[in-house]
């Protein structure tokens, strides 16, 4: 029995580990694409900002006078933005005389600024952005303009409480209360704003579910795939007649495909988070960079075996669903038609608790979203970050309860003549249907 | 267990599926070292008949004996001493033609000299030699075929079931295919059951056969004895001549 399970796991890890398309696509294609992307989005990132800060923008100075002249001299001063004068009439005119530079803003300073600003009335300033493509950088133009006048204006404003009042700190006149934005992070405060919590938060509630969702998806279709070519070239119906047991069979081809998907897994890990890392290595996060460890946000070694629990059961029942809905069809095109519908009760959880906590929807979504086992998968890994070891096991407890339940009727299916008989695709469903009917 | 001078035994076998009956009350025999042919059109039955006796699927009336064991309730025993070639079965496409006949040959023996002994007699009954180094996605369909009806003998079984042995290959391969099969049942102690719709191909090859149309037997018997009886120069006209007086 163990001989030739053995033989059986080992024919179907050389079958799959060598299709270059299961090779390629599932173990090695994250571990070269995601840090690619995630490379390609830095660099794009950097030629942003060096763009930005490199930037020529034109002046319309309609005023003329010593405050005009300060803001001019502040831009120059304080920025690598080129500042070029314009002299025009109008906006019109002074987009003709610009259509060849690379002038990507006007500032447009109108009469009076000076005078109201000293008056301390209202003084107005125009930027047109000059809008030549589709990109982050067009959109960002006027950011870095208004960026700079923002300063200018704090200058003023400074400038202008100091001489009110003398003999106060202006930063305090300014900002008479003080906020302290603390957390408290599994009942103990901590001196960390919520905001800097954005980027594990993001990481382990976007990228987690993500990582899960197509880890399934893709180990599902090669487990079908598995089945389906088995029954497509007969070599099903030739193993059926050779002296090993059926439940061997089965087995032989769960690990198979499990221990791909769990190859597959760590591919994705290695490779998104390297992603992750290099598109938000750069975003500010509030305070300063926080690693997960010094807020107490990773899980501890009962939460780590935990975790690999979740990931196996979880896996485990996926793919004994897929090989079950594999075994009635008779090609590679039914089964991965058909797969299309174990994807959405997948999909479908993944993507809300991307945006959401399960206890803030809607009482009926909740019930439904509760039923779909894949839902636990992601609650679990996400208690198990805050450490509800408690949750973490009675989502363990529900997910092997319907594993349990998908490997005996797969096992089922096995023992019975369906699974060389039965013949379900699509078109055969329609059909039915419409007998029905 | 009561040994039979009979390779296979069908009793009045019935094979449902759903409102479908694929297989109506057929009864025969198979002697011990025979070639025994079951002819006939698409979708008579011969296919049903052949995954009853390999134990694939189960009867829905009637007995079925390979060397006295019941196919139902012995099972295993059954699947010790038989090897099916499904019609147009492919190989694992991935493995090298040796890396699939000794994954097939683990399944017989623990024993790795046992397993090579195997592999050797495949490669000698196939002639692929130096090619069961290469992936099987490189062998052309004559190639998978003979690798598969070498898998089917290495392991000397008592009973082998073919099914359509050269179902979709050239003259010239098939004309290999059907020597290998003689060759082999000459040198051993091997009953062979094959369906075919090929009526030239069962004359050359079979002892006996059983001509089959819409699940039940028509006539059976030696190729030329039948075709004596009926006057013919050829199987495939006892079969016209079987399916006029069946009417």
């Amino acid at each position: 029995m163990l001989s030739s399970l053995l033989n059986l796991v080992v024919k179907e890890l050389r079958e799959l580990l060598r299709d270059p398309k299961i090779l390629i696509g599932v173990v090695v294609m994250p571990l070269i694409l995601f840090p690619l992307l995630g490379s390609g989005m830095r660099v794009s990132q950097e030629s942003v900002r060096e763009s930005l800060q490199t930037a020529s923008i034109g002046l319309l100075d309609y005023d003329s006078k010593n405050e005009s002249h300060r803001l001019r001299t502040f831009i120059t001063e304080n920025s690598n933005i080129t500042v070029v004068e314009i002299k025009a009439e109008n906006i019109d005119e002074a987009l003709n005389t610009i259509e060849d530079t690379n002038i990507s803003s006007i500032l447009v300073i109108p009469k009076g600024f000076s005078d109201n600003l000293t008056s301390g009335k209202n003084s107005e300033l125009y930027t047109y952005s000059i809008i030549k493509g589709i990109s982050l950088v067009e959109t960002q133009k006027s950011g870095v303009v208004d960026y700079i006048i923002n300063v200018f204006e704090y200058q003023a404003i400074i400038q202008s409480i100091q001489s009110a009042y003398p003999n106060r700190d202006p930063k305090e006149v300014l900002n008479p209360i003080k906020v302290s934005q603390l957390s408290v992070i599994k009942g103990v405060p901590l001196n960390v704003s919520p905001e800097s919590l954005i980027g594990p938060i993001i990481s382990q509630s976007t990228m987690l579910p993500l990582v899960i969702m197509m880890m399934l998806i893709f180990s599902m279709q090669i487990a079908a795939t598995s089945m389906a070519i088995e029954k497509e070239e007969k070599t099903l119906e030739t193993l059926f007649s050779l002296p090993v047991k059926r439940l061997s069979i089965l087995a032989g081809k769960l690990i198979g495909s499990i221990t791909v998907a769990i190859a597959s897994a760590v591919s994705y890990t290695i490779g998104f988070g390297y992603y992750m890392s290099s598109v938000f290595a750069d975003m500010p996060l509030g305070d300063l960079p926080l690693d997960l460890q010094s807020i107490g946000l990773t899980p501890s070694l009962l939460g780590y075996v935990l975790l690999l629990i979740v990931i196996f059961v979880t896996i485990v029942s996926a793919l004994a669903l897929a090989i079950s809905l594999a075994v009635f069809t008779d090609s590679v095109r039914s089964s991965q038609s058909l797969l299309g519908f174990l994807m959405i009760p997948i999909i479908i959880p993944s993507i809300i608790l991307m945006f959401a906590d399960i206890d803030i929807l809607p009482m009926i979504l909740q019930v439904l979203m509760y039923l779909i086992p894949y839902t636990h998968t992601i609650l679990a890994i996400k208690e198990v970050f805050m450490g509800n070891c408690l949750i973490v096991i009675r989502s363990i407890a529900y997910i092997a309860v319907f594993t349990a339940f998908i490997l005996y009727v797969a096992a089922r299916i096995f023992s019975t003549e369906r699974v060389l008989t039965a013949r379900m695709s699509l078109e055969s469903l329609r059909l039915r249907r419409k007998k029905i009917k | 267990m009561l040994h039979s001078n009979y390779a296979i035994e069908v009793n009045d076998l019935v094979k449902d599926f759903g409102q479908i009956r694929a297989v109506n009350h057929l009864t025969f025999k198979v002697k011990d070292r025979e070639i025994f042919g079951l002819i006939g059109p698409n979708g008579a039955g011969k296919t049903t008949s052949l995954r009853i006796v390999s134990t694939l699927i189960n009867p829905t009336f009637g007995s079925v004996k390979v060397f006295s064991y019941d196919v139902v309730e012995d099972a295993s025993q059954v699947r010790r001493i038989i090897s099916y070639l499904p019609e147009e079965a492919g190989a694992y496409r991935n493995l090298s033609g040796r890396e699939y006949l000794t994954f097939m040959a683990k399944f017989y023996t623990d024993s790795r000299k046992e397993t090579n002994t195997m592999v050797n007699t495949a490669s000698e009954i196939s002639g692929l030699k130096d090619r069961l180094k290469d992936r099987v996605k490189t062998y052309s369909k004559g190639m998978v075929r003979r690798l598969l009806l070498a898998r089917a003998l290495m392991t000397k079984p008592k009973l082998t079931i073919l099914d359509e042995p050269t179902s979709g290959l050239d003259v010239v391969h098939a004309h290999a295919i059907r020597r290998l099969i003689l060759e082999y049942v000459d040198k051993g102690e091997v009953t062979v059951l094959l369906s075919s719709h090929n009526m030239l191909e069962v004359e050359f090859l079979c002892d006996r056969v059983a001509i089959i149309d819409q699940g039940s037997i028509l006539v059976e018997g030696i190729p030329s004895e039948l075709k004596d009886h009926f006057e013919v120069s050829n199987l495939e006209e006892v079969f016209m001549e079987a399916v006029k007086n069946a009417k």
